[in-house]
């Protein structure tokens, strides 16, 4: 249907591609809207759509553009960046990128830039399926998961499609299209520490001396540290994940007085560093995300990703659309993400070691014992390999702190955007500083 | 053409770049920032106050310029001394051209293999189990791995070595080329000692040279954070490391103000060089 | 210098230069080294096997990053800036000799560019381009900020081959009736053509590896250290030290191969009882 518009807008030289898409799109835009509400089919493939799509490594893999190409004839860019360089481009440079990547905490700083738009969510085909997290707050049970720092609900919709301010209450409006989140938690070496581990208050044990890492990520690094210091019974907070000042202070004193004495070996930034830290033996205790222990496992180390009583710090993300997409790119942005909540983009991040937004589709495209050991915390049936072909566990194996409801259920805290986010900044560079 | 408007022609297109891509550019950030604020209801009357004063009341601020320069002078005194021996063994020990060239190839194969796989590669180097104190161990050195090897001050400084001296042999190396060879047969027979020529003659006459190479170094070492944050193992501070955090968290004004502080000290540092050795002068 | 006085130090200064490269070498000898990582291996210690598996895979597409369109695009572009870069500072070299008004300021203007976080440059550039309304790519608002990196080391590294630079030469061309321009061809460009070529090689190797001032200017389409930087957000296997060990294998064997040529050429160039081709 609009391969005959496409074809009378043959470019002309010069034109730039954005108003090439919107010559075309005030003619054909309407037509193609419809054809991605009424379903998929909408193959691309004679002229081919290239979204670019901007955000960091964690689920930009090569295979899930292919997939997407093959289904649905849209070409995925990725622009792959730092998480730092991420937030800087969405708030200075939204036209540098047709979709957006992003943590739920990083909204706190892009949302107010009015640079992306709120998502209609009549426009997104399973928006009834998406775990209510991020819809309600709670987990498909029912319970009430932790709204302590930026749980996904606090920033997951906006007043109205162009508002900056976030709404409370469900709207038709959302940020983002939640894609991966996960609960965190430490990342042992049981070999070199040859003991059980059952407190966040272990990463500052002075027995690990030198031995120690914290994620050098402000946002989620101080939370980390708000869990070790609760868990020291040194500090209780009033809200963990909007600290006052005092409590800021209180918290990196503690982290200040333990780098002095050397606890720690290093402070990481990006994933491949934990990894490295962890496979090399630099480190024994950190704080890390769960493909990162995969990782090191697959190196022949043994590590263990450690549930502990307090609980997990969990994050989020999810695909925005800035404000400056709209016509055909604004469709086939849409057609994107409704593509990635039909399951096979959910199946590959869930066999990542990742949380899908979408579990009955995902489930449907993965083996029922797969499932079972991914999600349910059941033995593994056979080996378990990872969509890239590394094996991840043996037969018989159990995931690390059990099935979705056990970990997902015991989430404490979020990563987080405080108010006093400045200060914070100023302090947690006194602790880098010091 | 008319010989006065010469230097203006031939300065004209770098003159355009920096005019392009620096100077309009940081106009421009010092508006975003504004702007960025504005939307996170920061008063806007607080920022040119608020911000310096954060820089200056903050005794973090003394310690960490404190410790960056404490890496610019270590740094600048080993690269310079070094930068110097291999520049003049280059310059005046190895007579073909065609040579000096292989050996500066030589010299920069290493950095054609990008910084961010040669950091890694310093764990598995320095670290615990790496290669040096695998060797340091089973040639019975030392018992124990060696910890201070990495993610410290000594790792640090290591990698700036590493990283700059090569900065500071090209420009003596150039300036060591141009001297005249016959002066320092005069000074032969003259009767002057190997080291009177080279106190007397070469290192006066390598004097750009060297300013220039100490204006590489010192100023990459006190912006410097990639270096800082890889081998310092996250936990050493610099300036340069502080503005980027504060740039990473979209902290615009803090950010912007560090950044002219910095650029303040250095400039001071440089014109006290200048006063030294007026590099334009000698041209 | 006389050689019999020579020698000594000359074995000293040789000795310590040789240990020099064996200290540039280091890391790559780890990455060396590491490349051989059996198929489970990881970017550290210990080995888990000896295999050329990196090697084979570093030709596959990869999970997360495109390592060869981000080479290919560093390389073009680190070849741009050494042009650019080289005759820009060749030029505005030239334009430092004489006094002009300004020369003060563009020379504080160049040292700052130097100074100023990476980041901060980064940032302004894109935000200008995003004010213009117009596409950052490596080979606009990239290029740009790889030249306010590369040009000052460019203009300095000029000043040291200008350096007490015997003006005897261009008054001599001119009273024998050389114009401005063929005195900067005939005279000048060739005594300091092989110091060019120390520019040249800056130019080159600071593009090539320049990470933080391209992180906000380069658009869509990431350089190399970009996207190897990006890469660090999952998980990295060995294919990174493949990629090394072979940039500085084919690097060594284009140099051995050319210098080879030059000794030959020399050689016969001996032979006829030219001196062409030595140093100034």
């Amino acid at each position: 249907m609009n391969k005959i518009t496409q074809k009378t807008t043959a470019a002309p030289a010069g034109l730039s591609r954005r108003k090439l898409l919107q010559a075309s799109a005030a003619t054909a835009g309407m037509a193609v809207g419809a054809g991605v509400i009424d379903g998929f089919p909408a193959i691309h493939a004679a002229d081919p759509i290239v979204i670019r799509y901007a955000g960091t490594g964690v689920n930009a893999f090569r295979e899930l553009s292919e997939q997407c190409k093959a289904d649905t004839g849209i070409e995925i860019q990725y622009t792959t960046l730092t998480s730092d360089d991420v937030v800087k481009r969405a708030v200075t440079q939204p036209t540098s990128f047709d979709l957006l990547d992003s943590e739920y905490w990083m909204l706190k700083k892009i949302v107010p830039s009015g640079n992306l738009r709120g998502m209609d969510v009549s426009k997104v085909k399973n928006y009834d399926k998406i775990v209510p997290i991020f819809t309600k707050g709670e987990l498909p049970d029912g319970t009430k998961t932790s709204r302590t720092g930026i749980a996904p609900i606090k920033v997951s919709y906006l007043q109205g499609a162009e508002s900056t301010e976030f709404s409370e209450s469900p709207t038709d409006f959302m940020t983002l299209i939640p894609t991966v989140y996960n609960a965190d938690t430490l990342g042992i070496r049981p070999d070199l520490i040859g003991r059980p581990i059952e407190s966040w208050k272990e990463l500052l044990n002075p027995e690990f001396k030198g031995k120690a890492a914290i994620l050098n990520i402000p946002s989620i690094g101080i939370m980390d540290a708000g869990m070790v210091a609760q868990a020291m019974g040194e500090i209780t907070y009033g809200d963990m994940g909007n600290m006052t000042k005092e409590e800021i202070d209180k918290t990196i004193a503690i982290l200040i007085e333990a780098k002095k004495a050397g606890q720690f070996r290093a402070l990481w930034k990006e994933f491949n560093e934990s990894v490295n830290l962890m496979a090399s033996g630099e480190v024994v205790i950190q704080s890390m995300w769960s493909p990162a222990i995969t990782k090191v496992r697959q190196q022949g180390i043994n590590c263990v990703y450690q549930p502990l009583k307090e609980g997990y710090r969990a994050w989020a993300a999810g695909l925005g659309i800035p404000t400056h997409v709209d016509g055909k790119m604004l469709d086939a942005c849409y057609e994107f993400i409704n593509w990635y909540l039909t399951g096979w983009a959910g199946a590959f991040l869930n066999r990542q070691g990742y949380y899908t937004a979408v579990l009955d589709t995902a489930q449907a495209q993965m083996e029922p014992w797969e499932w079972a050991y991914w999600m349910e915390g059941a033995k593994a049936e056979k080996a378990v390999v990872s969509p890239t072909g590394e094996k991840i566990a043996e037969a018989g194996e159990v995931r690390d702190g059990g099935s979705y409801w056990e970990r997902m259920g015991k989430v404490a805290v979020w990563n987080t955007v405080m108010d006093e986010d400045r200060y914070m900044v100023r302090k947690w560079n006194e602790f880098i500083a010091s | 053409m008319p010989a006065r408007l010469a230097p203006y022609l031939l300065a004209a297109p770098l003159a355009l770049v920096f005019l392009a891509f620096f100077l309009v550019p940081m106009v421009l950030v010092v508006v975003v920032s504004v702007f960025n604020y504005e939307a996170y209801q920061i008063l806007i009357p607080d920022f040119t106050f608020q911000n310096y004063d954060d820089v200056f009341s903050s005794g973090v601020t003394y310690e960490t310029y404190l410790h960056t320069a404490k890496f610019c002078v270590i740094v600048w005194l080993i690269t310079l001394v070094l930068g110097f021996t291999i520049a003049y063994f280059l310059a005046f020990h190895i007579h073909s051209l065609t040579m000096q060239i292989t050996l500066f190839l030589i010299c920069t194969i290493p950095f054609w293999t990008s910084n961010v796989i040669r950091m890694i590669s310093w764990i598995p180097l320095l670290g615990r189990n790496g290669l040096v104190n695998r060797a340091l161990m089973s040639a019975g050195v030392v018992e124990e791995p060696q910890e201070w090897l990495l993610y410290s001050d000594f790792s640090v400084i290591l990698g700036f070595v590493h990283l700059y001296t090569l900065f500071m042999i090209v420009p003596i190396f150039n300036s060591m080329m141009r001297i005249d060879r016959s002066l320092l047969e005069a000074a032969y027979d003259a009767g002057a000692s190997g080291w009177q020529t080279l106190w007397n003659v070469i290192i006066p006459l390598a004097k750009p040279g060297i300013a220039i190479g100490s204006i590489f170094v010192l100023t990459i070492v006190m912006g410097d954070f990639v270096t800082v944050n890889v081998l310092g193992g996250g936990q050493i501070a610099s300036v340069g490391k502080a503005i980027w955090t504060e740039l990473s968290y979209l902290q615009f004004p803090p950010a912007a103000a560090n950044a002219i502080v910095l650029l303040g000290v250095v400039i001071l540092l440089i014109l006290a060089l200048m006063r030294i050795v007026d590099i334009r002068k000698e041209l | 210098m006389p050689s019999e006085r020579r020698s000594r130090s000359f074995y000293v200064l040789a000795t310590i230069f040789a240990l020099f490269v064996l200290f540039l070498y280091g890391p790559i000898l780890t990455i060396l080294v590491l490349s051989f990582q059996g198929p489970d291996g990881g970017l550290v210690f210990p080995m888990r096997g000896v295999s050329v598996h990196w090697f084979v895979d570093l030709f596959q597409p990869q999970s997360i990053g495109d390592i060869w369109g981000a080479f290919d695009r560093s390389w073009k572009l680190g070849l741009i800036v050494l042009v650019l870069t080289v005759v820009l500072s060749f030029l505005a070299g030239l334009a430092f000799r004489r006094r002009f008004k300004g020369s003060t300021l563009l020379f504080y203007v160049v040292v700052a560019s130097l100074i100023m976080p990476s980041v901060v440059v980064s940032l302004g550039i894109g935000a200008l381009f995003e004010l213009l309304g117009w596409e950052r790519n490596w080979w606009s608002s990239a290029l740009g900020a790889h030249l306010t990196w590369t040009l000052p080391f460019g203009l300095l590294i000029m000043f040291a081959v200008f350096n007490r630079f015997n003006p005897a030469y261009e008054e001599a061309a001119r009273d024998l009736g050389a114009s401005g321009f063929q005195t900067v061809r005939y005279v000048i460009l060739p005594i300091v053509a092989p110091s060019l070529i120390g520019v040249a090689l800056f130019g080159f190797t600071l593009s090539y590896d320049e990470l933080a001032r391209t992180s906000q200017s380069g658009g869509a389409l990431n350089t190399l250290p970009l996207e190897l930087q990006a890469m660090q957000t999952n998980a990295t296997t060995p294919v990174i030290y493949a990629l090394g060990t072979l940039t500085t294998a084919l690097s060594v064997l284009v140099i051995t191969v050319c210098l080879v040529a030059v000794l030959i050429l020399q050689r016969r160039r001996a032979a006829l009882g030219s001196d062409a081709g030595r140093g100034v």
